[in-house]
């Protein structure tokens, strides 16, 4: 399967697709249709992205129990209450682990920014679900694949800081992330011998510092 | 609203949904959200270090982007 993208440059396009179709720009299958520059103007850069049918789309599972009933319908009150309308879904069970996915035309309003409001609407679902008596469980919640897009987002931030405080033997300050994030990024460092990461601040959202140890 | 939005949070959280309450404090450029639950479930309305009640009140701020208009939540005891 493909489907056609249309930026103002290839990035612009390839960004695109990626959000759309849930898949990090560097692992897109891209070939380049029409890419008009003018020297006046800069022209459109129109794409063509092949994917797999599986990975663009996300199961939708019947829910099996009154629990997951109530679950699901915890979260599509919830968006309701908030103002916007959206579907919920369980996308898959593994052990401990159970996956709800949620689709919704506000989805950037729900994600909110680096994904604070996602992170609020997935604890109070947790709270709710030990609630239910299901304290062994853990809800993960996501819209469009955005959790997947942003721990590609984070692993290529923390290789890019460790290129950077290499060059320059120094330090850098990431953003501010959750426990989860924070993780990717010290996981994603830790075989460099050279690198050290800290982890910096107070509360649940904090910064991580890249160091040149040398 | 936002009224609707705490109190159906609330009710789903605490033991006693009955006893909760929320009142609605309307000033000029922000709304006062005060909460009230039964002594026995504050803790499950504002959680270990404040994480439901932050967690609330975010999900109140996304609600209320629509309309502009600042909320504050209260939760009183």
């Amino acid at each position: 399967m493909y489907k056609d993208f249309e930026g103002k440059t290839k990035k612009e396009a390839l960004d695109l697709a990626s959000e759309e179709l849930g898949i990090a720009t560097d692992n897109l299958d891209v070939e380049v249709l029409e890419s008009s520059k003018g020297i006046f103007k800069r022209g459109l850069v129109k794409v063509r992205v092949y994917f797999d049918n599986a990975v663009a789309t996300v199961d939708k599972l019947d829910t099996a129990d009154k629990f997951e009933d109530e679950l699901i319908g915890f979260l599509k009150n919830l968006a309701e209450k908030m103002g916007y309308n959206a579907d919920a879904y369980i996308s898959a069970r593994e052990d401990g682990k159970i996956n709800i996915g949620i689709d919704t035309e506000y989805s950037n309003i729900l994600i909110g920014k680096n994904g604070k409001n996602l992170d609020a609407i997935q604890l109070l679902v947790n709270v709710f679900s030990s609630k239910l008596g299901r304290k062994d469980l853990k809800v993960i919640v996501d819209i469009e694949h955005y959790r997947k897009r942003r721990e590609e987002k984070i692993v290529d931030v923390a290789i890019k800081a460790a290129k950077s405080v290499r060059k320059t033997r120094g330090t850098r300050l990431l953003e501010y992330m959750n426990p989860f994030e924070r993780r990717i990024v010290h996981t994603t460092l830790n075989n460099e011998k050279d690198i050290e990461t800290v982890s910096e601040g107070e509360g649940v959202y904090k910064q991580v510092r890249v160091l040149y140890k040398g | 609203m936002e009224k609707e939005l705490v109190e159906y949070v609330a009710k789903s959280l605490v033991d006693n949904p009955e006893a909760v309450e929320v009142h609605v404090i309307e000033g000029e450029k922000s709304t006062i959200l005060e909460l009230r639950v039964a002594a026995d479930d504050i803790g499950k309305v504002i959680g270990k270090q404040g994480r439901i009640a932050k967690a609330i009140r975010t999900v109140l701020n996304a609600a209320s982007t629509k309309s502009g208009k600042r909320v504050v939540l209260e939760i009183l005891d």
